[in-house]
């Protein structure tokens, strides 16, 4: 600790070169801390393990195929089926066709879909009898009617993108959940409207499983009782289901990591050119405190400890601000869109903080590492000699 | 005759570059008493740093022996070398060569943090140190706020906190004016005097290496001339 005082005055002995470098492992800390959040966050179960009862069935060949409202029975008659909701993307524009007005509106049966397939939403019963009562009506995570300020009995309209037609719905009320970012409304009112595949077809069936160990036997059942059929299935578990939206953004998770990696590796020689800048310019001095007595494995410490110091500090600073603006800002700006479900446990978990302090140590070290063993084999006086 | 504290025996110096063999030292003897204050003068690339490095121990003969308190210190590893320089051995430079981020205070304690000293206990080291100097008053100040002269006094006080018995000056007065430098001189003579620390120290200036006990001229790395000063003869008398 007595050479502490000695690393802090050699770190901040060219402020402006410091805070400039401290200031991209900052930038490098909020980005690998947010990414991984991201990455944690898209690998957990948004409904907190509620939902892991639960299965999506769709079309084999993927979402832009429509399922048979036939198959709904069927599905249904398998032992240990709870409840099967047919559902469909409507994907209608509200309002305008601007990013900010877009939100999930699924259709679903409100007979079951509260009571027995999204139990771990929070409705008031009151809303809930109103929303099965009332076909024109629907339902929206709160986020989503603070976000468009909905009132009891607005109505909106949907124009209908690849279903041709335009819905006129009413609210409701609105309902609580970890994903708070879609409008529910009536399969029948959909069914009602003049389109191809009114009371014939549906996007997806939503079912809940008794037992969560009976999702394999389930699964399979399924997708064998319509292999061979017009309408082949495929059926996945909620997390698959929604982890399949982003795998049609590619391997975005390979992605991320490499550019993790890569900008790792780009402030990684940042701070090297640094520490080695800083080095260069003190050879004189390294030589007289050799004179002085320190030894090789001391001056070795001392620029290490400037790198890890340095890199220590951007990690700190990034992680502050990825923990307590980035993150919070994120899931606040993005709490009514498609991207909502996974932002449920987008937080700054242990193993990100501690992953975050190993990387700027690793950062440190690495970048410190070369310059360190060149400024502790320099010869007393050659460095005596130097004109810097 | 009393033994050398000092004692440089057929001492040769070759620097290599690449191929090339550069002779800078050539068969050099010379012997240096306990308390004695000596100057090395001589034209510039005559050797004389080369030879006050290797009597600080911070470069190597290529051939010869130098014995320093009866350790022959050519013989010693870097990590020995290092310890026996921080004990033995005090160093003033010409550019002073402080850290520039530490203030004189700090400075001066550079050397005590290789010992286990206690803080209070380097506190009081330093402090003493800063009094012999005369700048008690300036500890808390960084290089930049100080004149070349008072640069060079916290290098003293720096050369001296670790009371060692050697003092080695590089032209410690080659930067200052006049009036500085005799002030520097007038302190080198006095922790010869009254501290009996040993000095060796390079210069240019032959009024300054009139104030030492004697003149070693060195020329294309032989020693020509080893001359008692009118200082040396009053100390003897």
């Amino acid at each position: 600790m007595k050479f502490f005082n000695l690393v802090w005055r050699n770190v901040f002995r060219k402020k402006t070169r410091t805070v400039l470098t401290t200031g991209s492992i900052v930038l490098v800390l909020v980005l690998i801390v947010v990414l991984t959040c991201l990455l944690q966050a898209m690998e957990q179960d948004p409904s907190g393990n509620r939902g892991s009862n639960r299965l999506v069935v769709q079309h084999a060949t993927g979402l832009a195929n429509f399922l048979p409202l036939s198959q709904r029975q069927r599905i249904e008659q398998i032992p240990g089926v709870v409840a099967v909701s047919p559902q469909i993307w409507f994907g209608g524009v509200y309002r305008d066709d601007k990013p900010e007005n877009f939100f999930g509106q699924l259709s679903c049966d409100p007979e079951i879909f509260f009571t027995k397939l999204f139990d771990d939403a929070t409705i008031d019963p009151a809303i809930e009898k109103e929303f099965r009562a009332t076909q024109n009506s629907f339902v929206a995570g709160q986020s989503l009617v603070n976000k468009f300020h909905w009132k009891k009995g607005e109505h909106i309209m949907l124009r209908g993108t690849y279903i041709p037609v335009t819905l006129d719905l009413v609210f409701v009320g609105a309902y609580r959940s970890g994903d708070e970012s879609n409008a529910f409304f009536h399969n029948e009112y959909l069914n009602q409207a003049k389109w191809f595949g009114a009371n014939r077809v549906t996007g997806i069936y939503y079912l809940k499983v008794a037992d969560a160990a009976d999702l394999p036997r389930v699964t399979s059942t399924i997708d064998k009782m319509f292999e061979n059929s017009d309408a082949p299935t495929k059926t996945l578990t909620e997390k698959q289901f929604q982890a399949s939206f982003m795998e049609m953004m590619g391997n975005i998770k390979g992605l991320i990591r490499w550019i993790s990696l890569i900008i790792l590796f780009a402030v990684t020689l940042i701070v090297a050119n640094t520490v080695a800048m800083s080095a260069r310019e003190r050879v004189t001095e390294i030589s007289v405190m050799r004179t002085l007595g320190f030894r090789p494995g001391h001056i070795l410490g001392f620029i290490l400890s400037e790198a890890v110091l340095m890199s220590l500090l951007g990690g700190l600073l990034g992680v502050v601000l990825a923990k307590y603006l980035f993150v919070p800002g994120m899931v606040k700006g993005m709490a009514t869109t498609p991207m909502a479900p996974f932002l449920i446990n987008f937080k700054v978990t242990g193993s990100v903080l501690l992953a975050a302090f190993l990387i700027s140590v690793g950062v440190g070290v690495l970048a410190g590492f070369v310059p360190a063993i060149r400024s502790s084999r320099i010869r007393i006086v050659d460095g005596l000699r130097q004109v810097v | 005759m009393a033994e050398p504290l000092i004692a440089i025996e057929h001492v040769e110096k070759v620097y290599r570059r690449d191929a090339l063999e550069i002779p800078v030292l050539n068969d050099v003897n010379l012997e240096i008493l306990q308390g004695e204050f000596v100057s090395l003068m001589g034209p510039s690339g005559s050797g004389k740093t080369t030879l006050l490095n290797l009597i600080a121990g911070i470069d190597q003969p290529t051939r010869g022996r130098i014995v320093i308190g009866g350790k022959d210190i050519a013989r010693i590893g870097q990590s020995e070398l290092a310890r026996w320089r921080s004990r033995t051995v005090g160093f003033i430079f010409q550019l002073y060569n402080l850290l520039p981020v530490l203030t004189a205070f700090e400075n001066v304690e550079l050397p005590l943090l290789l010992t286990p000293l206690k803080r209070a206990e380097r506190r009081r080291h330093v402090e003493t140190a800063l009094k012999i100097v005369s700048l008690e008053d300036r500890m808390d100040h960084y290089p930049r706020q100080l004149s070349g002269g008072q640069e060079q006094r916290v290098a003293i006080a720096r050369a001296i906190v670790s009371d060692p018995a050697i003092l080695v000056a590089d032209e410690p007065t080659g930067d200052l004016d006049a009036k500085s430098a005799e002030e520097i001189l007038v302190l080198l003579n006095r922790l010869n005097a009254e501290f009996g620390k040993t000095i060796v120290m390079v210069t240019h200036d032959p009024k300054a290496a009139a104030r030492a006990h004697r003149m070693v001229h060195l020329d294309k790395g032989v020693l020509h001339a080893d001359e008692q000063t009118e200082a040396g003869a009053a100390r003897k008398a």
